[in-house]
């Protein structure tokens, strides 16, 4: 049984249909990724597993039961874990206030401080700093922290939405590194990407996204050889 | 000349600490709630009454009967936030027009809270005795009820400070004044802390009045000033920083304390003056980003 189902979604903002029909599976200790120009839909699609989006038709299916009508608090709680687009930190709260508001349903927040020394051991720059205002970190440590936030609440599922956006090649390196090393954890990686051949590098699957419809699928080590890819995202 | 300084530092902490618990009280509802409620002053005005009727018709001590007005303010407003505004707030299409809604509906809560009040209460000004006693510092007498309104505006604040930022509530609400949206990812109920801000406002305001009537007499329409110097005081300390809060109330209770012994009639205009001054140098406020 996939750990993730999604089956003919469709939805809309307003009257603008974003997703058409978007089916997608993500197998246990996968790292699966989602590729797909600019206003594709990638976003929309993370935002509606979470239940930030309201699907108008379509199923989402997470380790076999349908999570549509959730709550936001009930799905982190099911153990989905969603690193927004753009880090979304707490700028005004220090870095050991974000890491705790990952695990703010009360079901990981009695567990916190175990969770933390957990975190703490994964970035150990995070333990370090743990006062500093997230306001005052570079890129880099931000990406970090969102990280160590997303696994606060002991995910079987993280979806990262462009962790690598505005990183040097050196530091994006790093956060693919990390990356592999969720999978080796047990965690369950998709991921949505512009870096579109480190990406295939380290995941297994991917699909692409244009305007709002799934155009390609397969295993990365094919999609690399892909014509289409190559064209139209590495530039080639 | 000592003593004049004396009174007028004393004063200025006391009534200082006044306008910094209803403003921080108004940055709670304006910061996460997104209302700039007009009818705050109005939550102060039932604190007072209802301590004074405690007081004067139940026999309890005022201390206790503030402590009585907590959960009651907090329920109304807790109560009204998740009817009235919940409600508005899903019916207004743009969150910039909910703010103007929302302002005109605390706007008409303002009349309706003091029209009901004077029906019960009628219009005269009304008072009791609390601590009337007073001790000597060198040659300057202090009342024992201004210290006490003082202790106690103290202790508040100190609570407040702790449960802002040490408790779990405390974090989502300054998570959610910060980025509501992404507190809404980390699976914080937003609605519901919207709620708990606007009681958590209520609750300040009615304890403010709660102590105005243990050192003023009061009356029904003695909301409406208190609601202009929290607003005052929250654009002087940036809106919805609860630090500035803190710091604008100060300043203000200082400045009028001085005010006050110059020429009283001034209060308010000096105020106006001071905030019309402030937004002109520094219109994001004293800490303020
Ligand atoms: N809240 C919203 N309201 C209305 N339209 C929206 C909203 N969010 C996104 N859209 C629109 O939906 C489409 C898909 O947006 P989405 O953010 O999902 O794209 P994306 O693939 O993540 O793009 P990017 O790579 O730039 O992040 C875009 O046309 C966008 O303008
Ligand atoms: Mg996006």
């Amino acid at each position: 049984m996939p750990i993730l189902e999604i089956e003919n979604l469709n939805c809309f903002y307003g009257n603008v249909q974003v997703l058409w029909d978007v089916s997608l599976k993500v197998e246990k200790s996968e790292i699966v990724a989602l590729l797909g120009a600019n206003g594709a839909g990638k976003s929309t699609l993370l935002n509606t597993i979470v239940g930030l989006v309201p699907p108008k038709s379509g199923s989402i299916r997470f380790m076999g039961e349908d999570i549509v009508n959730l709550s936001g608090s009930e799905i982190i709680e099911r153990g989905i874990s969603y690193l927004p687009e753009g880090g979304r930190l707490f700028p005004d709260m220090t870095i050991r206030e974000n890491l705790e508001l990952g695990a703010y349903p009360m079901k990981y927040w009695k567990s916190r401080k175990a969770t933390l020394d957990m975190v703490f051991d994964m970035f150990p720059i995070l333990k370090e700093r743990q006062k500093q205002l997230a306001r005052t970190l570079s890129g880099g440590e931000k990406q970090m922290l969102a990280m160590g936030r997303g696994l606060m609440s002991n995910p079987s599922l993280c979806l990262l939405d462009e962790l690598s956006y505005g990183l040097s090649p050196l530091m994006a390196s790093e956060v693919f590194d990390i990356v592999k090393k969720l999978r080796e954890q047990g965690i369950t990686v998709l991921l949505v990407e512009q870096n579109v051949r480190q990406t295939l590098e380290i995941a297994d699957r991917a699909y692409v996204l244009e305007n709002g419809r799934i155009c390609l699928e397969g295993e990365c080590c094919e999609l690399i050889e892909n014509d289409f890819i190559k064209t139209a995202y590495m530039g080639m | 000349m000592s003593n004049k300084i004396l009174q007028i530092v004393l004063e200025g902490l006391i009534m200082g600490g006044i306008y910094a618990l209803i403003s921080m009280g108004l940055t709670m509802q304006y910061g996460v709630a997104r209302i700039l409620n007009v009818s705050h002053g109005e939550f102060i005005m039932v604190g007072a009454f209802i301590t004074w009727m405690l007081t004067t018709m139940a026999g309890i001590s005022p201390l206790l009967a503030l402590i009585i007005c907590m959960p009651v303010t907090f329920l109304i407003g807790y109560i009204l936030h998740r009817t009235l505004y919940k409600k508005l707030k899903d019916l207004t299409p743009s969150a910039g027009a909910y703010e103007g809604n929302a302002m005109l509906i605390s706007f008409g809560l303002m009349f309706i809270i003091q029209s009901v009040a004077q029906k019960i209460w009628g219009s005269s000004p009304q008072g009791y005795k609390y601590l009337t006693f007073s001790f000597k510092i060198g040659k300057t007498a202090i009342a024992v009820n201004r210290l006490f309104v003082l202790f106690v505006t103290i202790i508040i604040s100190v609570i407040f400070y702790f449960f802002l930022n040490r408790t779990r509530m405390g974090k989502a609400i300054r998570a959610s004044s910060q980025d509501p949206a992404a507190a809404g990812m980390m699976g914080i109920k937003i609605n519901r802390v919207m709620a708990i801000c606007f009681g958590i406002g209520a609750i300040l305001a009615g304890i403010a009045g709660s102590l105005l009537s243990m050192i003023n007499n009061i009356n029904t329409s003695m909301g409406m000033n208190y609601t202009v110097i929290a607003l005052i005081v929250v654009v002087l300390g940036g809106l919805g920083s609860i630090p500035g809060s803190l710091v604008g109330g100060l300043i203000l209770g200082f400045v009028g304390s001085i005010v006050n012994r110059i020429d009283t009639s001034l209060y308010m205009v000096v105020f106006y003056v001071l905030i019309m001054v402030l937004l002109l140098v520094r219109p994001k406020g004293l800490l303020g980003r």
